[in-house]
């Protein structure tokens, strides 16, 4: 029980790294992205084949996670200049479904629908820390020292002139923002973050394929961040934590077949959802007259 | 020969997509509503179509049945979820979030109650035969030719000629006008609400009775259409119809140069494209950054 308690506080804390970095794109800077899951996928990759090649070190799987989907981001960055609003989330939902076809059929890197298997133990400079609860204080470690960027980050002049533009584009261009440095820069960021998740992810699992990255992770990622609450800071956590405990949740109650758990839990945020948007739009955490 | 059958099916699968994606473009047009959830009407109607085939209802009855469906469950998205939301925000994102809780609601719903495997319609309408040596047609091919003409046709003869396609043009051109001259503007965008969503029908039975249904046919006719208005210039009726014909093409021509798994990938290859090189679509007008 309680390993299973601490896969899940691990589980946990890499989603809440991931739910985090999204809010960076959706609640400060107003872009909408349905293809979160592809930097998570991309860091995850890179991340396991790090620890394949070189050495399962969990600060080198993230960084190396986080400059992989670093490099690719531009290809988010690139729609988010040209268009904005709707047209930017279809641009999204194309890169994803694209890049779900790519991570299934470039075997030599994902290793296709088998994933990649055998991932070694995660160590930290040389030290052995594969037990679960060192493992899981070193993720949130991470997680407390990448919420502490984020937020001074947020609080200084970039995230507000970030936040400006996400506001109104064309009065923050009118005070002198360059729009398009600070989008790419916010896209950039968001992303790098969501590759270092995906990096520790793979050493969690010691297994990776193309099943945890497709457009339903995408869209599970965005419910914690909208369920919890845009463009706060702990709006994004409230929300992981909630979307988690789910299925947890869920498999305790009787009368669900456990074939049918994804479906009614899907269900239920897809419901939850809607629901919010129309009682409740700044999520569970925001303010609740707040737009966005 | 291979593409020549390539094209057929193209032809075939881009004809059922213009109508769809035709759907959306005008429920876009009037409303500026970006109806995500218009992917779950395909799904809940075809989902009835088989259902009323499998109670052995004869094919006609079938259709009313879907037709009904469809109808409903558009008007219920735009009294239920947009009207109270608009209400309040009128942000693109809020709008959005909520449709695409609705779509994930409702594949989830059909997952639960049918299953995840493809249902389908067996109908003597797709034994294929040889036309010319190494081309195959069924009948189904010319069904969804014929009555995708015979929809667009009197779909333009309504926008163009009736008073109330005319209000509807008015309602996308210049709502403030519109209720100058004493019409609600809420009446027509429920029209084009009932109106966009009975265009799913012929997609959605004619699927039903060729590739199968399944629930992720919810999320994949959305992309469809999504992507099929964009790449036609958003909103506009003409532009949706040639990039639903295009991306069908384009998905199943792909196939002649590369494996089966890459055809989806290549529509939004196409889509990508647009977006990043031309955002207004062909037929579109320059779109506001």
């Amino acid at each position: 029980m309680s390993a299973y308690l601490l896969n899940l506080a691990e589980l946990g804390t890499i989603f809440a790294l991931l739910s985090l970095s999204l809010n960076v794109l959706i609640g400060y800077g107003g872009i909408f992205s349905v293809a979160h899951a592809v930097f998570f996928g991309v860091g995850a990759y890179a991340g396991a084949q790090i620890a394949l090649h070189l050495a399962p070190d969990v600060l080198l799987a993230a960084l190396g996670g986080g400059l992989a989907a670093g490099v690719l981001s531009f290809a988010l960055a690139l729609p988010a200049l040209r268009v904005r609003g709707e047209y930017f989330v279809v641009a999204s939902l194309g890169l994803q479904m694209v890049a779900t076809t790519v991570f299934t059929e470039a075997q030599g890197i994902t290793g296709g629908y088998g994933g990649l298997v055998g991932i070694p133990p995660p160590s930290l400079f040389g030290l052995d820390i594969s037990s679960p609860r060192l493992f899981l204080s070193v993720c949130i470690a991470i997680l407390l020292a990448v919420m502490a960027g984020v937020h001074a980050l947020m609080r200084g002049s970039f995230g507000r002139s970030l936040m400006a533009v996400r506001d109104s584009e064309s009065a923050a261009e009118a005070f002198g923002k360059i729009v398009p440095i600070l989008k790419t820069l916010a896209v950039v960021l968001g992303c790098i973050i969501a590759g270092a998740a995906g990096g520790l992810f793979a050493l969690q699992m010691s297994f990776v394929n193309v099943e945890s990255f497709t457009l339903d992770q995408s869209v599970l990622i965005m419910a914690m961040v909208i369920i919890g609450g845009v463009g706060t800071l702990l709006g994004p956590l409230l929300g992981t934590a909630l979307l988690l405990l789910l299925p947890a949740a869920l498999s305790f109650l009787p009368g669900i077949p456990p074939t049918e758990l994804g479906a009614v839990q899907q269900g239920i945020y897809g419901l939850a959802m809607t629901l919010l948007m129309i009682f409740r739009p700044g999520g569970i955490a925001g303010r609740a007259e707040g737009r966005r | 020969m291979l593409v020549l059958q390539l094209l057929a099916s193209g032809l075939q699968t881009g004809a059922l997509y213009a109508l769809t994606a035709a759907g959306f473009a005008l429920i876009f047009g009037a409303t500026r509503l970006f109806h995500f959830a218009h992917g779950a009407t395909y799904a809940l109607a075809g989902y009835a179509f088989v259902l009323a085939d499998h109670a052995g209802l004869p094919w006609p009855i079938g259709c009313l049945i879907a037709l009904a469906v469809a109808v409903a469950f558009g008007l219920f998205t735009d009294i239920a979820i947009y009207r109270p939301i608009q209400r309040h925000s009128a942000s693109f994102f809020t709008v959005f979030v909520a449709a695409f809780g609705v779509v994930i609601f409702i594949q989830s719903a059909l997952e639960i109650t049918f299953g995840r495997s493809f249902i389908a319609v067996s109908s003597a309408l797709t034994h294929a035969s040889q036309i010319l040596p190494g081309l195959y047609l069924a009948q189904v091919f010319w069904v969804a030719i014929a009555v995708t003409v015979l929809v667009f046709g009197a779909l333009g003869w309504f926008l163009s000629r009736s008073n109330s396609g005319i209000a509807l043009r008015a309602l996308a051109e210049n709502t403030e006008l519109l209720r100058a001259y004493g019409l609600s503007a809420r009446r027509f965008s429920a029209l084009a609400f009932a109106l966009g969503s009975a265009l799913v029908v012929p997609g959605a039975v004619l699927g039903a009775a060729t590739t199968g249904l399944s629930p992720v046919v919810a999320s994949h006719v959305m992309l469809v259409s999504l992507a099929a208005s964009v790449v036609g210039g958003i909103g506009s009726l003409r532009g949706a119809a040639f990039g639903g014909f295009l991306l069908g093409i384009a998905e199943n021509l792909v196939v002649a140069v590369l494996d089966t798994q890459w055809s989806e990938a290549a529509g939004f290859v196409v889509l990508f494209a647009f977006i990043l090189l031309r955002p207004s679509g062909l037929f579109g007008t320059a779109v506001a950054r």
